[in-house]
């Protein structure tokens, strides 16, 4: 009876390939347990296991010492587990009350049943009441924030009389005040002795938050513990099964000449007044909390956003970019944040994705050479180790690491002198960020130009020459890599760090 | 964003202006002066839709016998929508007219506006086609759809001696128009066991879709002797099937509405036959029974107007 | 291991959505042949049925376009109209050179092209909006521009534009532009770049902006193509019936888009193969001719064309559902 929850030796195989192998995971009441690893490692299909997506191939699942089989999400709920996905799905123009309620609407008494909208609302205010959240029941769901919306998922976990709630990545697209927020909350919860599985990648968090780790690599279990135990280094050993050192390989380059300058560029009020200087073989970091123009920045100097004023200039010369196309035309090119909705065209081949940029170079009186493209394809798909069954692959059908290679394939074929990176890493395994940091170092040898944005400040720090550090839209600060710390950083970001540098 | 609002501005003046300029002909005709201060004087018409020659004919000679008889005339386009056609009617109503001639898209659908406009005190008229309730409306001018099918399939069946394959070609299937021309070739059929129904089928009053079938039919060897059309527009593409496929010598097409095309078809020699509805007598017609109705006269509740058969013997009469 | 399972799935799957549409023209051809040995078996019904597919795989060439890259254009049949009437105007005996119509028709459907165009690219109209606009208006001006009643009376050579044959061979002269055009469109397809853009464009108009193509110059210019393929259309069905009706080609857009449907192109933009509107238009005219050879009546061909369309997209759904 010491653990709410026991998912004891669980195997899962999906056409034969095994994908967790005698994997277990034990969860006391009142506690808040992270599972941590890779992308691939098998966490969220131990997770869909719990919640009776999948069925296990073998193993065992006890709640409260008592062995139950989970037959599908609704089954999972009626036994008190409940889920907040990593992508909310609420429907957004209902009302906050009615998101809570949906599926199992309160009904009113009587011959007729009609959905009584005043009961939910008022229980809706009362179970805000109960865990001191402001959030108006009759609010649009359209109206919240994301972090808003989160909580609203809790709220509705709890009104679902769940004792254990999986959070998965619950942090990804919020700020950081949002997260202190979600922070409380889920010490409430676990004053009222739900048992919390806490799904993330950020190491900080981690170690804020929980009570116990579980780490899993290649569908195994790595290891398990108290988190007073442990520490990220060995976090990270765990997750990877090799050293610190070597997730952040940084070589030292010769910094030349000013390529590309910034100054005064603003665009509307994400981006202010920015001034700064790149130089080839540099690796400039940027560095900021979400919605601090960082990537607006990024933008508005590629031509997708529209400068409002400043100037941009290339090797000294005063360049107008209205469009991406001009900006390619100088030799720029972009890697943005998110792959599927702005990198990929994931209805065509690997092939088609890369040569995209080139087809110029790729193709005689707008007839594209084959042979070239194949040429072309081949030798990235070789150069960056693209896993991929050949260059006619539907690029949808490859791994976040590798679809992330296929996008520098396109641009790197393009010859670039300038390559802005927009969170190069994001959502995907260890081992391809190591090869795409491997990657950067190699450009800035070369003596191209590089600017990299991202939200993870370890990598940041580990790949940077230099950073700035964006705080609402301007240069918050900037800093030479001896004085890197991510107290400096923070300071900077969160406007703590007074003037401006 | 400015261009945008400009493009929407633009588009929105583009459509508004070919619905005026659909319109342009159709509107208030006579905002003549003439009628004593008792004679009725505001008369509207009600047309299913403005898109072909036959219903432009029958606007046009309503529009004529307006102006002769000095009154005043609104026309309204229902776009082949029922509900339209009802809600024009009320409005008219409304806005107090003496007499109303309904061309009905449906004869059933427009049964609720008739009745309205009866119980307003306005003088109804219907116009082509039977309401289903003919009790309904003061009087019905038209043709009866039988009689004209008759007289065409008659003339087909004398060309080709009584006997042989023929395929028809129809309306939309259900109309009354398809329905009533069937009644008319089956009634010729009865007495000419020797003819048989080859193909049949519907090109929608479409003169391409007509064109393909009859390619098609001409495929299957079955020796046709008349292609026996609905409408003159799916009989001209029947006779370019023929005529691609050098038929034209054994295989004669009839058709029905004697639409100037059609009509210089026949003199031409290339269509055997087609047959006037009479479409500007409707007109005529109609607006004089309702002026007299209206007028406190009585006339005919119902008054048919005669079919003409067209042939090369008498076709210079109607090529104007 | 598992990526290389997962691969090998999918081109199983994409063979099968691939060369689905292929194997089933076959057997309807291979039965129709069987049951009417003596009709829609010979050879000249054979290449009619080619004639008689032209005109809509014309359309279906432009849609293909239209559709490829994430849009729609309802207008192509109100053009058909509009086209015929214009052209049949200037085509009367003993006016103007041949050409002078055929060029009017042209233009006018590239006039309606362009402003359908400006309006997706520049006004940010949503496709569906902008045609079903102009599709209502430009039937409009062809009522207006021809009295409401057909233009005939057309020159012998304006009349032989579509009807007639290479000569001394059965092949229909009205097969042959539609063999070009779908050739030429296929070709722009595989081998320009222009055609690439055009699937990049559908396929994530994000990133092919910021993979620096002109979106709007892309958008405006399939408009244009469809426009100017439906204008040609208009001169060949007007051709074809010797007159120009104001009310031709009254639901031409929406065999144009079954056609490219069954053909396999996703209505969503971004994927889909040339050959496949080829035969898409094909199969609906293959259809039709056996059909209407067995004299089976029109109202069960219509529940047939539509059972043949709904699976066709059923078949571009699951393909597309494994992607998810």
């Amino acid at each position: 009876m010491e653990y709410i929850l026991e998912m004891n030796d669980i195997c899962k195989s999906f056409s034969g390939v095994k994908v967790l192998d005698n994997v277990s995971l034990r969860i006391k009441a009142g506690e808040v347990h992270a599972l941590m690893g890779e992308n691939g490692a098998g966490k969220s299909t131990l997770m869909k296991i719990l919640m009776g997506i999948y069925k296990a191939d073998s193993g065992s699942i006890s709640i409260n010492g008592e062995p139950v089989t989970v037959s599908g999400p609704k089954d999972a709920i009626a036994k008190g587990i409940s889920m907040i996905h990593q992508e909310l799905n609420p429907v957004l123009d209902m009302e906050v009350s009615e998101n809570i309620f949906i599926g199992r609407e309160l009904k009113t008494s009587g011959p007729i049943k009609l959905v009584d909208r005043a009961s939910m609302r008022k229980e809706a205010e009362a179970l805000f009441q109960s865990m001191d959240i402001g959030i108006n029941p009759r609010t649009i769901t359209r109206y919240l924030s994301v972090a808003e919306m989160q909580l609203v998922e809790i709220v509705k976990a709890i009104s679902l009389n769940s004792r254990i709630v999986i959070m998965d990545e619950p942090t990804s697209a919020i700020t950081e005040k949002e997260v202190q927020v979600l922070f409380q909350q889920i010490k409430k919860l676990k004053e009222q002795g739900v048992a919390i599985i806490y799904i993330s990648h950020k190491m900080d968090e981690i170690f804020k938050i929980s009570d116990s780790i579980t780490v899993l690599r290649d569908g195994t279990l790595a290891g398990t513990g108290r988190s007073t135990d442990l520490d990220p280094d060995k976090l990270i050993t765990m997750m990877v099964g090799r050293e610190i050192k070597e997730v952040y390989p940084k070589e030292e380059t010769v910094i030349k000449d000013v390529v590309l300058e910034v100054k005064n560029l603003n665009s509307g009020k994400r981006v202010r007044d920015v001034s700064f200087r790149l130089r080839s073989g540099e690796v400039l970091g940027i560095a900021g909390l979400v919605g601090s123009g960082r990537s607006e920045l990024a933008e508005t100097i590629f031509g997708i956003r529209p400068s409002t004023s400043g100037s941009i200039l290339i090797h000294g010369k005063e360049v107008s970019i209205r469009h991406p196309k001009e900006a390619i035309a100088r030799k720029m090119a972009m890697i943005t944040e998110d792959r599927k909705q702005t990198g990929l065209n994931l209805k065509t081949t690997v092939e088609q994705n890369i040569s995209l940029v080139s087809l110029g170079k790729l193709s005689k009186k707008g007839i594209i050479d084959k042979k070239k493209e194949a040429e072309a394809a081949e030798n990235y798909m070789k150069s960056l180790k693209i896993k991929t069954f050949s260059r006619k692959t539907p690029v949808v059908s490859l791994s976040g690491g590798n679809q992330q290679k296929v996008v520098l394939a396109k641009w790197l074929l393009s010859e670039p002198e300038i390559i802005i990176f927009d969170e190069p890493t994001r959502g995907i395994d260890v081992g391809a960020k190591r090869d795409i940091y491997l990657l950067i170092g190699e450009l800035a040898k070369q003596g191209k130009a590089v600017i990299v944005i991202s939200s993870e400040m370890p990598e940041v720090m580990g790949i940077s020459d230099r950073i700035l550090v964006m705080c609402e839209g301007s240069v918050a600060g900037e800093l030479k890599r001896e004085a890197f710390t991510q107290e400096a950083i923070m300071n900077y970001a969160s406007a703590r760090g007074g003037k401006r540098a | 964003m400015k261009t945008r609002k400009f493009l929407a501005v633009f588009m929105a003046l583009i459509l508004v202006m070919a619905v005026f300029a659909g319109c342009a002909g159709k509107v208030t005709e006579d905002e003549s002066e003439g009628g004593s201060k008792d004679a009725p004087k505001k008369f509207a018409l009600f047309m299913t839709h403005m898109s072909n020659a036959f219903t432009i004919e029958l606007s046009d000679a309503v529009k004529a016998q307006a102006g002769e008889l000095g009154i005043e005339l609104t026309v309204n386009d229902a776009a082949q929508d029922v509900a339209k056609q009802i809600s024009q009617i009320e409005t008219a109503v409304n806005q107090g007219v003496d007499g109303i001639i309904i061309e009905p898209v449906s004869v059933d659908g427009i049964m609720p506006g008739v009745k309205m406009a009866k119980e307003a005190g306005v003088t109804v008229v219907i116009v082509n086609q039977q309401i289903s309730d003919p009790s309904a409306a003061d009087a019905y001018v038209g043709v009866s759809n039988a009689d004209g099918g008759e007289m065409e399939m008659t003339k087909a069946a004398e060309d080709i001696g009584g006997a042989g394959n023929v395929a028809f070609l129809y309306g939309p299937m259900g109309s009354d128009a398809q329905l009533g021309r069937l009644e008319g070739y089956q009634r010729v059929l009865s007495k000419n066991p020797d003819i048989k129904v080859a193909f049949e089928s519907t090109a929608e009053w479409d003169t391409a879709k007509a064109l393909s079938l009859v390619e098609n039919w001409l495929q299957a060897n079955k020796d046709l002797k008349a292609i026996v059309a609905q409408n003159d527009g799916m009989a001209l593409g029947a006779l370019k099937a023929i005529e691609d496929a050098k038929l034209q010598d054994s295989i004669k097409v009839y058709g029905l509405d004697a639409t100037p095309d059609a009509l210089q078809a026949v003199k031409d020699g290339r269509l055997a036959a087609t047959v006037s509805q009479s479409t500007t007598a409707q007109g005529t017609e109609a607006m004089k029974a309702c002026y007299a109705i209206a007028s406190g006269e009585t006339v005919d509740s119902e008054i048919l107007v005669d079919f003409t058969l067209i042939t090369t013997d008498n076709v210079d009469e109607f090529l104007k | 291991m598992s990526e290389r399972l997962g691969i090998e799935r999918t081109r199983w799957k994409d063979n099968v959505r691939e060369f689905g549409i292929l194997i089933a023209f076959v057997a309807i051809v291979a039965v129709l042949m069987i049951i009417s040995p003596d009709a829609f078996a010979q050879p000249k019904n054979l290449i009619g049925i080619v004639k008689q597919a032209s005109i809509n795989g014309i359309l279906a060439c432009g849609m293909m376009f239209v559709i490829l890259s994430d849009g729609i254009d309802l207008s192509v049949g109100s053009t058909v109209a509009l086209a015929g009437v214009m052209a049949a105007h200037f085509a009367h005996p003993d006016t103007y050179p041949v050409l002078i119509p055929i060029l009017i028709g042209i233009l006018v459907g590239l006039g309606v092209g362009l402003l359908n165009g400006i309006g997706v690219a520049f006004g940010g109209i949503p496709p569906f909006i902008i045609t079903l606009a102009t599709m209502t208006a430009v039937r409009g001006v062809a009522l207006i521009a021809s009295g409401g009643s057909p233009v005939y009376d057309l020159s012998d050579t304006f009349n032989g534009i579509a009807s007639g044959f290479i000569p001394g061979t059965i092949i229909p002269i009205l097969a042959v532009y539609f063999l070009i055009i779908i050739l030429v469109s296929g070709f722009i397809l595989t081998k320009t770049v222009f055609g690439r853009r055009i699937y990049t464009i559908g396929g994530n108009e994000v990133a092919a902006k910021v993979s620096g193509i002109n979106v709007k110059r892309m958008r405006l210019s399939v408009y244009a193509i469809s426009g100017v393929l439906a204008g040609f259309a208009g001169v060949l069905l007007a051709s074809r019936t010797i007159s120009g009706s104001p009310t031709a080609g009254q639901g031409y857009e929406l065999d144009a888009i079954a056609a490219v449907i069954i053909g396999g192109v996703s209505m969503s933009g971004g994927a889909g193969k040339w050959y496949g509107t080829l035969i898409g238009a094909l199969l609906l005219a293959v259809l039709a001719n056996g059909l209407d050879i067995l004299n089976v009546s029109s109202n069960y061909q219509m529940v047939i064309k539509g059972a043949i369309i709904a699976i066709a997209v059923l078949v571009d759904i699951r393909g597309k559902s494994r992607n998810e």
